[in-house]
Order: structure tokens, then C-alpha cells, then sequence
């Protein structure tokens, strides 16, 4: 379309918006009116004349008449544009008397070998021959009439006098920052801009839109020039792994990994999940026909206790264009320590005993439980020296908040004051802990809950049950099993194998519960079911919502310990410890500790600037705003630097400091947040520092960065083979040393062409008419 | 096992409501007859429900069955019923199969309490028989600071519980030569109590003639809080 318009115009539509239409002969103005108002008098005067004496008296015909005045006239008015001398006033560069910056990726992705438009048939081949190649080259072109300045970049932009100096092997390229560094490089010289080459693989962590604001202020423009496929033709690329930063050891980690691919449709391909070099778990995916991506949801155990770098990678397929992309590491710090969790049950009863027993052997669970035995009898186990000891249930929010998960069992609201059932739903949206509903013969609607507090907690619906309805009715015989969202999710996962789990559930002796669940509370989901010949529809046995900051869950039935003690089941199967492990383990996973450290990311380049954010609160929960915290961060060689924390002002509890990582290799940092003078708490985190090759990840050329990037600085994106029209869009830019050009448009071809399309038709329809 | 001892035992009945506790008796074979059936029916019914209609006053929470609930070893129901109460078990003689399954139930995670056996005769039987079944796990005193002597009531001391003849005309508290009473277990790798053994002492007596006026009290008094607190250890263990 640009080709036409410039065929028929003369310039380029973006020399029409740049210049500004004028007429150099402004002077013949009324001349040229009054000629052009004679010579359709005279024209008017003949047809009128002429149109008496027409052979043709038909009604088509004197539709027609009016047609060749009209000609007449418009070809009249087109002669008299011209007369008039129509231009176009750009401002132009004066040669050599303006700069213009042009910046070249020196990354490694340069050397992709997918740009046809080179000998060797790579990006950086492409570029050196589009800059210095031997005919018309870029640079030259640039040159007649600018100063030219050639800098490269990676991380940040740099001068070099050259193309030889280009070596394509940078690990980094930040675009933005380049282009900020290349325009402050170039500060104080009249610019006319920025030339970009790059694939747009853009590895910064920051926001691009930050570094174009910079560049529109300075009022720089960019033009962007890209290299490479817009598609690869095949490629697999890990193009995310999103992992959980903490798990306590013995966990099954949960983690989503998305495949990218071009020209790989409908293969399957095997995803490895690598600790240390040993391999954990390899899940077969394969990629939709249509589609590009697939997100796999992997599964593994992380049994050993520290830092973990969980490396996920497809191998390297046949044909494959870029092999570097299909891999990425996760570092996952595998935690040694004890979760603890209140279980507050309203009654004795096996199902509490066979729970706890379950997960007794379990170094990373320890569960407080608090049964009732008697009316405002309790009996307290497992309290330790770790454990406030109180008896019932806390009614200060410094008992329960220490706790990471509660366990409900059998018990009506009625037992709990409004305040206690407050704080139990306060745990849970406020200090972000998980909450387990067991089923029972006083729990959910049957033990009173709808209409208190308490209610909030539940995923599934709750109904009024009067108290005078007496004992509930018990649904016996329910077979259990998945929902399609309980498919392969870490609580429901009762074997290594994932299909072996599946076909598991149908197969447990069968349960009985006494709640009628059958209906889940918007935004909750649902994980097992079960049949009944009692209940219409499926009921619900476990479900889960999100209540603020933390979870809550509901298991409705009430005698699980079935999957334990049953003539069925063989002495040596861990199914029900298996699931109790896996629930309470998920109950407590997530949770936020009361003083919490964390860098923005897990991994880093070196050089990188990180940011370590802290979380400072008391025994309540409540944040404080009023702490000293000091991060240690110990470096890969032993050494370790102080780093003090500051709040941040824009969140109540939040505590920011920077630190820039020089070393490769494994940090650890532990927080230290004190109130006048007494410790709050202590927190960890690890962050690695590594080469990341980020840029290879979405390789092929990213036109929507580039485009973005020309479009918000007032720039243009040209092609590689497009010097002539760079030079020309830079000459007319608004900046730099400027002198104005009328460029004439009364030869433009479009006149011409309307001229003989007027006399042409005119002259046609005259014939038409017999006047000719 | 004798044909009419089937009529003895108390299945739950179909139509029953569940309950969370059951004090089931275990039909075991025997030796001979003792009682009106078996030596394992000793006491049965009277003692069992009256030791019911304590328990749930004092464990008012406790959603427990009000009836006896005797049942074999063989019987798959009885994993269904994880507390177990035997008494006379000196003359206790379990067949291969009632073996292995009572072997199954206390890996699984059942509860046996035995009571009401005297003596050295009888002690040998019941080590013979355990040696059968939990070969690998020795019998071991249980010391009187074990939660299963604190969980619900503190019980200091442990008290001969004579049977109801003697208790009644205030004769020996001791019956053949078991002069002193204990309270032994069997515990598995992991710490938990499987079998509580009640050796020359007969709590069952004392729960069954609780209401006899001429049953000393510091007897049923003690039979009833160790038997509660055998209750809610296994409840809660």
C-alpha cells in the first residue's frame, strides 16, 4: 500500500505527515479563480447550446447530460492546482550537521541462523551486511548525510568505532536500558535519533515503557530495524516455570510449565525434572495440532533438605532451530522444619486418632490437638515447649496465630463465642493460614454453622438446620472419586504415579458422611465426589476456596480411618497416611511466616541489582511499621555483606533494600527485624546468580517489542534493505540542525492520471451522446 | 467355636444407628467352658452395659453405643470396631485364622484391653498365645507415668479389683497366686499401645456389680476410671 501511495503521491505517507502543504504561487490565486470561473461560464455556455441539438432525446441520455460539464469543470480545477504550484514543506536535516546514534545488538541471540538475507544465513551476518556491506550500505548511506555513531549493546550501550567489534556473544540484551544509555551517550549533539537493529529479544527485567518515557522526553526518536524470522520454523522453548519458592521436605512439589513450539504440532515430547543431575519425574506432553503452547502441570517429591535447582528441559528434537531454549531451572528451597497445626475436635472419636496417627511419623507436621471428652472437658496432646498451652479453644489471636494450619473436627458453632469464631475466619483471610473442615456429625449446616462467622470458612453451601431436628442422617456407602479438577492435584495424588492414583479412588473401601454437600460456593473447587444411593446429586467430599490471604478445606467425610482398618486393606498400604500427609502438607503450604525475606526473583544475572523485600509483623499478625531489619546476605565465596532494610512506606509492614550480586553462585539471606531492641523474628531466603540467556527464550524476531518501541518515541520501523527510506525518515525528522525544503507535488503522477480520467470520461460520454 | 454361642453375639442390627464408639467383646475360642458359653462371655452382657451407662455420663461427648457388642476374631466386621475388651484369657486358645486376623487388626491400628486372668497358670497361657500372634513385640510393664493412666482421670496407683464374691464379703482381693496386679502392654516400633494387659485384677467385676451395695466402691471407682481412661486413650492414640 506505502509503494502505491508513493507511486501515485510522490512521497511516502510519512513525509505527509511530517511536512506541512502549502502553495508557492499563492499571488495567482484570484487569476487562477477568475480564469477557472471564465472557462466554466464558457463551458456551461456550449453544453447548454450544444444539448439542443442532441440526436439521443431518451431519459438515460438526459441523465447523462450534466456529466460532461462536470468533467469539464473538475479538469479545469485540476489544471488550476497545479497552477498554483502545490508543496510540501519538510524540515530537513542539514548534512553532516546532525547526529544520529546507531545502536546494534551484540547479543548472543544474534546469532541465530534464521535470516535468509545473509551469506551465512544469521542475524549478525545480516547486520554487518546491511551496515558495511560493499554496496550502498547502511552506514554509508547514513553518512552522506549525518555524523553516525555506532554503539553496541548487551546489558547497557557502549561506543565502538567499527562494525569489526561486533561479536554477537553477549549473555544479556536490555534493550531499554541500551537506549537510554545510547541517548545519554549522545546527549548535547543535535540528534536526529536512534537507529535500533536488534531481533527485539529484550532480557530486562524492568518495564520497557519506563526507558521509552525516558526517550520520548528527550525527545529521541527510535527507529527499528529488525532482523530474523518473525517464526521460528521449529523450535520447542520452556517458555515458563512457575514453582513454588518454599516446600517442606517430603513434599510432592507442584509445578506448571509451559512448552512453546512452532513446527512440532502433535508430537510428544518428554519433559525431565532434574535435581542435582538425577531425574525426578519425565512427563510425556504432547502439543496441541492448532495451538502453540501447552502448560504441564509436573509433579515430583523434594525429599532433600536445602536450596534445590530443579532443572526442566525437553530434549533437542530433530531439525530443531535452537536447542538453548529447552531448558530452564527453578530454585526451590526445600525446608527442614516443623508446621504446626491446632486440630480442635468436639468429640472422641477414631477419625481424629487415625488423622493424627497418619501424619504422626511425619518430622515436618506437628499437630496440637484439643479434643473434647466432656462437657468443658478437654484433652490438650502434643503441646510442646514451642506451645503456648491453653485449654478449649485460644481466645487470644497470639495462640492461634501461631499456628500455620487449624483442623476443625466435630464441633457446633455454638461452642465458639462470636470473637472466636471471628478470629478462626481472621486466621485464615488475615494471617493467611489454612483451615481444614472435617465432616462429622456436628460440623457444617449440622453443626450450626450457617449464619455464623463460621460459614465463611465453608467451600460448599451450607443450609439452616434447626438444632431440635435431632442426630442427622447418615449417608453410608459413598464411593469416592475425582472430580476432573482432583486429577493429578498434590492432595488427591495417593501413588507416585499419576494414573495409578486416578484409577485408585473408585477402588477404597467405601465412607460415610453426614453432611449433605452437594452444591460449592462460587470461586471454590471441588476434588472428590462421591455416588450415594441416598443423595440425587454427586456429593461433595473435598473442596477448597481461598478466604483473603490463606484457604480453607473441606473433607466431609467422617470415618476415612476406614482407608486404614479395613479387612480389605493390606497391612503394609499407606494410602490413608499417604492422603493425610499430602492434605496437611497442603493445608500449611503457602502460609506466611511472621517475618518473611524474599528478592524479587529467584535467579539473577550477575551484576544484577536485587531487591530484597521483608514482611515484618507481630504475634498477631498485626504488620509493624516501627522495626530496625538488617538482611545478611552471605555471597557464593563466604563472604557476607549487611544490608539494612528500610519501610518502604507504601505498605504497612514492608521493608526494602537493594544489593548487587557480583558473584555466580548461591545467596542466602537471613533477615534480622527487631522493636526497639527486641527480636521479632528471623528469615531466610536464597536467590542464585547465574548466566540466564534469557533472550533466548521467545527468539524469533519480536516485532511487537520493536514496533512499540518506534511507535511511543515517534520513530519508524524500516527492513534491513530499507537504507534509502532511513535516511530519508531521519532526514526529515524534527530534531537536530534543520533547514525547510518545498518539495514540489504539482508533477505528481496522481494528477496526471485524474487529468486524462476527466477529459477521457467526458469526451466518452459526449460520444455517447452524439455530441462529438 | 460352639454353634449357640453365635446366638450370643450383638452384631450392630442393620437399622442401628452408627456410633463413633462400640465396646466390642472379642469371641474368642477356648480351652473350655466357662460361663454360660465360652470363657470369653464371662460377665456378658451385664458387665459391658453397665459399663456403658458409665462411660457415656462420664465421657458425656462420647457418641457411643449403649449396648454389648461381642463378635469373633474372623469376623472382617471387627475392623470396623477399633476397641476391644477380653477377659478369662487364661484359658484364651485362638485358632490359626482368628490368629492372623486379630494379628491384622492391632498392626492396623486396633485397641485390645484384657482383663479378669489370675495367676502364674494363666499368665503362661496368655504369653503363649501373645507370642503367637505379636511374636516380635515383648509384653513390658506400663509405668504409671504413661498417658493412658492420665488422659482423662490421674489414676496414682494400681489397685487389685477382686471379684464380686470376694469383694463383696471383703475376703482376699487375690485370687490363685496373683497377689499383685498389673497393668502391662504391648507397644509397636512406633511407641503406640496395641494391648493393654489388666493381669490379677477384675475391672470387669467391678463395672458389672458397680451398683451392688455391698461392692466396695474404691473398687468399681477405679475399674471405672481406668476403663474410661482406656476409652479415650484409644480414642485419642
Amino acid at each position: 500500500m506505502v509503494g502505491l501511495f508513493e507511486f501515485l503521491f510522490k512521497y511516502r505517507p510519512a513525509l505527509f505527515e511530517e511536512g506541512r502543504f502549502t502553495f508557492v504561487s499563492p499571488g495567482w490565486m484570484q487569476v487562477a479563480a477568475l480564469l477557472a470561473g471564465a472557462l466554466l461560464v464558457i463551458a456551461a455556455f456550449t453544453y447548454r447550446r450544444l444539448g439542443a441539438g442532441t440526436a439521443d432525446r431518451t431519459a438515460g441520455a438526459d441523465r447523462l447530460r450534466w456529466l460532461p460539464p462536470v468533467f469539464r469543470s473538475l479538469a479545469i480545477g485540476v489544471l488550476v492546482f497545479c497552477l498554483l504550484q502545490p508543496a510540501l514543506v519538510l524540515s530537513t536535516v542539514v548534512p553532516q550537521e546532525t547526529f544520529v546514534g546507531v545502536v546494534v545488538d551484540d547479543s548472543r541471540s544474534m546469532a541465530m541462523p534464521d535470516e535468509a538475507a545473509a551469506a551465512d544465513g544469521t542475524r549478525a551476518g545480516a547486520v554487518l551486511e546491511a551496515l558495511s556491506g560493499e554496496s550502498g550500505s547502511m552506514l554509508d548511506r547514513l553518512a552522506e548525510r549525518f555524523q553516525v555513531r555506532l554503539l553496541a549493546f548487551g546489558r547497557s550501550a557502549e561506543r565502538i568505532e567499527s562494525t569489526e567489534q561486533l561479536r554477537f556473544g553477549r549473555a544479556d540484551s536490555r534493550i531499554g536500558e541500551a537506549l537510554v544509555a545510547a541517548s545519554d551517550e549522545l546527549a548535547g549533539l543535535p540528534l536526529s535519533g536512534l537507529v535500533l537493529l536488534s531481533d527485539g529479544a529484550d532480557s530486562a527485567p524492568a518495564e520497557l515503557g519506563d526507558a521509552l518515557l525516558t526517550l520520548k522526553a528527550a525527545g529521541t526518536p527510535v527507529y527499528t530495524v529488525g532482523v530474523g524470522r518473525p517464526r521460528l520454523r521449529k523450535d520447542i522453548e520452556v517458555s515458563r516455570v512457575v514453582a513454588p519458592r518454599r516446600v517442606l521436605e517430603g513434599s510432592t512439589v507442584e509445578v506448571e510449565v509451559t512448552l512453546s513450539q512452532t513446527g512440532f504440532g502433535g508430537r510428544t515430547v518428554d519433559l525431565e525434572v532434574e535435581d542435582d543431575g538425577r531425574i525426578v519425574n519425565l512427563e510425556q506432553v504432547t502439543f496441541p495440532r492448532g495451538g502453540s503452547a501447552v502448560t504441564a502441570r509436573v509433579m515430583f517429591a523434594a525429599n532433600d533438605e536445602g536450596a534445590r535447582e530443579f532443572r526442566f528441559q525437553v530434549a533437542g528434537q530433530p531439525d530443531e532451530e535452537l536447542l538453548l531454549n529447552n531448558e530452564r531451572t527453578a530454585l526451590v528451597e526445600v525446608l527442614k522444619r516443623r508446621e504446626k497445626i491446632f486440630f480442635f475436635e468436639g468429640e472422641p472419636r477414631d477419625e481424629s486418632k487415625f488423622l493424627r496417627r497418619a501424619v504422626s511419623q511425619d518430622e515436618n507436621l506437628h499437630v496440637v490437638s484439643m479434643t473434647r471428652q466432656a462437657a468443658n472437658k478437654f484433652y490438650g496432646m502434643n503441646f510442646d515447649e514451642d506451645t503456648r498451652r491453653f485449654e478449649g479453644f485460644p481466645t487470644r489471636r497470639e495462640e492461634l496465630f501461631e499456628y500455620s494450619g487449624v483442623i476443625l473436627g466435630s464441633m457446633e458453632a455454638s461452642f465458639f463465642t462470636h470473637d472466636q469464631m471471628r478470629m478462626l475466619v481472621d486466621f485464615a483471610s488475615q494471617r493467611g493460614g489454612g483451615v481444614l473442615l472435617l465432616g462429622g456429625r456436628r460440623a457444617f449446616s449440622e453443626g450450626g454453622f450457617a449464619g455464623t462467622p463460621l460459614a465463611e470458612l465453608s467451600p460448599v453451601v451450607l443450609y439452616d438446620r434447626p438444632a431440635d431436628q435431632g442426630r442427622p442422617e447418615l449417608m453410608t456407602d459413598l464411593r469416592i472419586d475425582l472430580t476432573p479438577q482432583g486429577r493429578g492435584h498434590p492432595a488427591t495424588l495417593l501413588r507416585d504415579d499419576r494414573e495409578e492414583a486416578n484409577e485408585l479412588w473408585p477402588t477404597l473401601p467405601p465412607l460415610s458422611a453426614y453432611q449433605r454437600a452437594t452444591e460449592l460456593k462460587a470461586g471454590a473447587t471441588a476434588l472428590l465426589q462421591a455416588e450415594s444411593p441416598m443423595v440425587r446429586d454427586p456429593m461433595i467430599v473435598l473442596a477448597h476456596h481461598r478466604i483473603g490471604r490463606g484457604r480453607a478445606i473441606a473433607f466431609t467425610p467422617h470415618d476415612s480411618w476406614h482407608w486404614q482398618m479395613s479387612a480389605d486393606i493390606p497391612l503394609e498400604d499407606q494410602t490413608h497416611e499417604r492422603l493425610w500427609r499430602q492434605m496437611l502438607r497442603w493445608l500449611v503450604s503457602y502460609v506466611p511466616d511472621r517475618i518473611e525475606v524474599e528478592a524479587d526473583r529467584d535467579r539473577f544475572e550477575p551484576g544484577s541489582t536485587v531487591t530484597l523485600r521483608a514482611t515484618v509483623r507481630d504475634e498477631a499478625f498485626q504488620e509493624v511499621n516501627r522495626a530496625q531489619v538488617v538482611a545478611a546476605i552471605e555471597q557464593p565465596s563466604g563472604e557476607e555483606v549487611e544490608v539494612p532494610l528500610d519501610w518502604s512506606v507504601e505498605r504497612d509492614g514492608e521493608f526494602v533494600g537493594t544489593f548487587t550480586a557480583r558473584e555466580s553462585g548461591l545467596y542466602r539471606v537471613e533477615v534480622d527485624a527487631r522493636s526497639e531492641g527486641e527480636l521479632l523474628g528471623v528469615a531466610t531466603s536464597r536467590f542464585a546468580v547465574d548466566e540466564l540467556n534469557e533472550e533466548l527464550f521467545g527468539a524469533a524476531r519480536r516485532d511487537s517489542v520493536l514496533k512499540r518501541i518506534a511507535s511511543e518515541t515517534g520513530g519508524r520501523q524500516v527492513g534491513l534493505g530499507q537504507a534509502d527510506r532511513l535516511v530519508e525518515d531521519l532526514s526529515v525528522s524534527s530534531e537536530g540542525t534543520l533547514v525547510r525544503e518545498a518539495r514540489d507535488l504539482w508533477d505528481m503522477p496522481i494528477l496526471f492520471l485524474a487529468l486524462v480520467a476527466l477529459l477521457g470520461g467526458e469526451w466518452a460520454v459526449r460520444r455517447r451522446l452524439g455530441m462529438a | 467355636m460352639r454353634t449357640f454361642e453365635r446366638y450370643l453375639y450383638r452384631p450392630v442390627h442393620p437399622d442401628e444407628v452408627l456410633r463413633e464408639f462400640y465396646f466390642t467383646r472379642l469371641a474368642y475360642s477356648g480351652h473350655m467352658y466357662r460361663g454360660f458359653a465360652g470363657s470369653w462371655s464371662i460377665d456378658y452382657p451385664k458387665a459391658d452395659r453397665q459399663f456403658m451407662v458409665g462411660l457415656k455420663r462420664l465421657l458425656d461427648q462420647l457418641d457411643a453405643y449403649d449396648y454389648d457388642h461381642a463378635l469373633p476374631a474372623t469376623d472382617p466386621e471387627l475392623f470396623r470396631f477399633p476397641f476391644l475388651y477380653s477377659v478369662e484369657v487364661g484359658y484364651m486358645a485362638l485358632s490359626p485364622p482368628e490368629r492372623e486376623a486379630l494379628r491384622r487388626y492391632l498392626l492396623a491400628g486396633g485397641f485390645w484391653v484384657i482383663d479378669d486372668f489370675w495367676g502364674s497358670w494363666e499368665w503362661a497361657n496368655l504369653e503363649r498365645e501373645l507370642s503367637l500372634l505379636l511374636p516380635e513385640y515383648p509384653i513390658v510393664d506400663i509405668p504409671l507415668d504413661h498417658p493412658i493412666f492420665h488422659c482423662f482421670y490421674d489414676v496414682e496407683e494400681i489397685i487389685q479389683v477382686p471379684n464380686v464374691g470376694q469383694g463383696r464379703y471383703g475376703g482376699p482381693t487375690w485370687e490363685q497366686d496373683g497377689f499383685t496386679p498389673h497393668v502391662r502392654g504391648i507397644f509397636d516400633e512406633d511407641g503406640r499401645l496395641m494391648v493393654v494387659i489388666n493381669w490379677n485384677t477384675d475391672l470387669g467385676d467391678a463395672w458389672e456389680w458397680a451398683e451392688d451395695e455391698w461392692y466396695p466402691v474404691r473398687f468399681s471407682h477405679y475399674a471405672y476410671q481406668m476403663g474410661v481412661n482406656f476409652v479415650v486413650y484409644a480414642m485419642s492414640h
